[in-house]
């Protein structure tokens, strides 16, 4: 009985999840298609000028976008539920290859980025909380505001021009030194401005919303029964009111991937960082049209898949909206 | 009797944007061993505020000032929140209103009143705890411990809650528990359950109690004396029986004859106290009751009346008492005890 509402219930999650992969794919397939430019530029770079009329014709129907826009799309679709993404026709080779190459660097970034996010907003947001409106909070709060407004690419160039320019202490972009490939080292100074941007620019954002979960639970009525029991406040802060927090943060991290991500691609441009974030850019740019749609396709999967983890999450950890009402097994005092 | 609670001039003052409100004024009384006092009143009289403010509960805007707090010997104001913590559970524990929201969620029943076993007894070890838990959960009439301890909050009635939360504000064996409005959120076949299980246990263990509640029904159920608050002040205290059957100031005039059961008894339609209390932003001069009450006298706007002498037991704030008041006939009371 129990397996098969929970088989229902994961059934259900997985058909949205696949509706709303379907239509984001059919979205951007069209959005891409209709935005104005010349995918032969993206094939055959200046060469793709100087072809006769025929011979544009000739190249549009070999790559096959001389057919109405709704063939086009059963077509991908036929060749993506098969596994063929087509190829780059940038890179003239398979999309997945391309896209195999750029994603251990941006899996280094913003993993890296997601993990120094996902612990130190939390520290921040209990350090804030437990020193309410002391100066500590008070400075956090605020510079956290400013600095979460500040664009990423703003911040990225600020921090080129103070810690390349002036101080040539840090490399400006790449992932690493030209012929330096395995050294960690190398690899570590590069990572150092573009994670604390992914970082920085949302660090203050999630801290605060800790904070402020924290001190919402911190005013709970359950708080007052503690507190007449004799418990001291760290044994409330970090026995019960963090305890009651972990769906809210486990969710709000689940949500901060996608924004993370998106930190990333933006940080990874200005950069020049060769990861996903600038082969999307390139591809969105040159009417990559195979290689875009894989990617955009991957980061909404992600994003997606992110935001139904937080609410699954959220659901497995608060024994209030867990699905079975009988007494799940904990250990007895 | 030795008094296990001596409160001497409390105050409570909350510094708020809009203004400072004093909740509480100048109240003094006094508790014996293994005694009930019930603090009646309308809400906002800070009957609340007051337990809190001897528990140290209340948030960092209120300001209680006292000359002292003896609670069996220790004198609690002016402690340490860290020296409060260590009191707190053992020498006095505290139920709550809404027994909705006074468990962690989060947690399961047992490991909730183990925690208050164990607070103030860190080496007690883990049997012995599980033992001390399955005794409380019985003490507070829970049935079928083993399997209810592993139970969330969530999953229990209100009742069962509140039994909860006596089991675990007796788990250190306190010797005054603080009762704020403990059935007031329940249904009423609970309430009267829950009222006896307050008066069972506190005749087992001999606890004393500071009982809050707006019902005098209640009150009468379980209370050896009886505290009347009006807008942040005692205004008339005695044993239970000398304010049900003698009372002497108008407000509790009024909140007898506002009770159902008194009206029907007596065949009369309901009397409401008519008017709200006031504000205690700014409280009017003289008796802030004075404008609700029919037999309010000149004086009553000018200064406010101190708590008079009936009896060595009861006291009551009006100056209907003073000699050189003019004698009315009061709507209640005078009926010799039974």
């Amino acid at each position: 009985m129990r397996f098969r509402s929970g088989a229902a219930y994961y059934l259900k999650k997985l058909a949205a999840f696949a509706l709303s992969v379907f239509v984001l794919s059919a979205a951007v397939f069209a959005l891409s298609r209709l935005a104005p430019g010349d995918p032969l530029v993206s094939y055959y770079g200046e060469r793709a000028e100087k072809m006769s009329p025929q011979e544009r014709e000739r190249t549009m129907e070999r790559l096959g976008l001389n057919a109405p826009l709704h063939v086009q799309y059963v077509r991908w679709l036929q060749g993506a539920l098969r596994g063929e993404m087509g190829i780059s026709f940038k890179y003239k080779q398979d999309v997945l290859e391309v896209i195999a190459l750029r994603l251990p660097n941006t899996l280094l970034l913003g993993g890296i980025g997601f993990v120094l996010l996902f612990v130190l907003s939390l520290l921040l947001g209990v350090l804030c909380a437990w020193h309410e409106d002391g100066p500590l909070d008070r400075v956090v709060c605020r510079a956290g505001t400013v600095l979460s407004c500040i664009p990423e690419f703003w911040l990225s160039l600020l921090l080129i021009l103070i810690f390349c320019v002036t101080l040539k202490w840090l490399p400006s972009s790449g992932a690493y030194t030209i012929g330096r490939a395995g050294d960690v080292l190398d690899r570590a100074r590069h990572l150092i401005l573009p994670l604390v941007v992914v970082v920085g620019s949302h660090l203050w954002y999630y801290a605060y919303m800790i904070r402020n979960k924290l001190l919402e639970e911190a005013r709970a009525d359950y708080v007052l029964l503690l507190r007449a029991k004799g418990l001291r406040k760290r044994a409330i802060v970090f026995g019960h009111c963090l305890r009651g927090i972990l769906p809210s943060y486990l969710s709000l991290m689940a949500i901060s991937v996608p924004h993370v991500m998106g930190g990333t691609y933006i940080v990874e441009t200005v950069f020049s960082y060769p990861g996903l974030g600038t082969l999307t850019y390139e591809s969105a740019r040159y009417h990559d049209y195979n290689t875009l749609m894989v990617l955009c396709l991957l980061t909404g999967v992600t994003v997606i898949f992110c935001n139904m983890l937080g609410q699954v999450l959220s659901e497995r950890v608060d024994p209030r909206i867990r699905r079975e009402e009988a007494p799940v097994e904990v250990n007895a005092p | 009797m030795p008094d296990l609670l001596e409160v001497n001039r409390l105050s409570v003052r909350f510094d708020t944007p809009e203004g400072r409100i004093l909740a509480v004024r100048d109240v003094s009384f006094s508790l014996a061993e293994g005694e009930v006092l019930a603090i009646v009143g309308e809400s906002g009289c800070g009957k609340s505020v007051l337990c809190k403010a001897i528990a140290r509960l209340l948030p960092k805007s209120a300001h209680v000032e006292a000359e002292s707090i003896l609670l069996d010997g220790v004198n609690l104001a002016g402690r340490s929140e860290r020296e409060m913590c260590r009191l707190r559970g053992k020498l006095f524990s505290m139920v709550f209103q809404d027994p909705l929201t006074a468990l962690d969620p989060t947690l399961p029943i047992g490991r909730q009143i183990a925690e208050a076993v164990t607070v103030h007894n860190r080496r007690l070890p883990r049997r012995a705890v599980e033992r001390r838990v399955l005794e409380l959960m019985d003490l507070v009439g829970m049935e079928q411990p083993q399997e209810k301890a592993r139970m969330y909050p969530h999953q229990f009635s209100g009742g069962m809650r509140q039994r909860s939360a006596m089991a675990i504000a007796l788990a250190a064996s306190p010797r005054l528990l603080f009762a704020d409005e403990p059935t007031t959120a329940l249904d009423v076949t609970i309430q009267a359950q829950i009222l006896d299980l307050l008066r069972d246990v506190q005749r087992k263990l001999h606890t004393s109690t500071v009982l809050v509640s707006h019902d005098l029904g209640v009150v009468a159920r379980v209370a050896d004396r009886v505290a009347v608050m009006y807008a942040g002040r005692i205004v008339e205290t005695g044993t239970a029986e000398e304010v049900f059957y003698d009372p002497r100031h108008p407000y509790t005039w009024g909140l007898m004859r506002a009770l159902p059961a008194l009206a029907i008894e007596e065949g009369r339609p309901l009397s409401p106290i008519p008017g709200m209390p006031p504000t205690l932003l700014a409280p009017p001069r003289g008796d802030p009751f004075a404008c609700r009450n029919e037999y309010a006298l000149a004086i009553d706007y000018e200064q406010e009346p101190p708590l008079m002498r009936v009896s060595d037991t009861h006291w009551a704030a009006t100056w209907l008492l003073d000699p050189r008041a003019p004698r009315i006939s009061p709507p209640l009371g005078g009926i010799p005890h039974a």
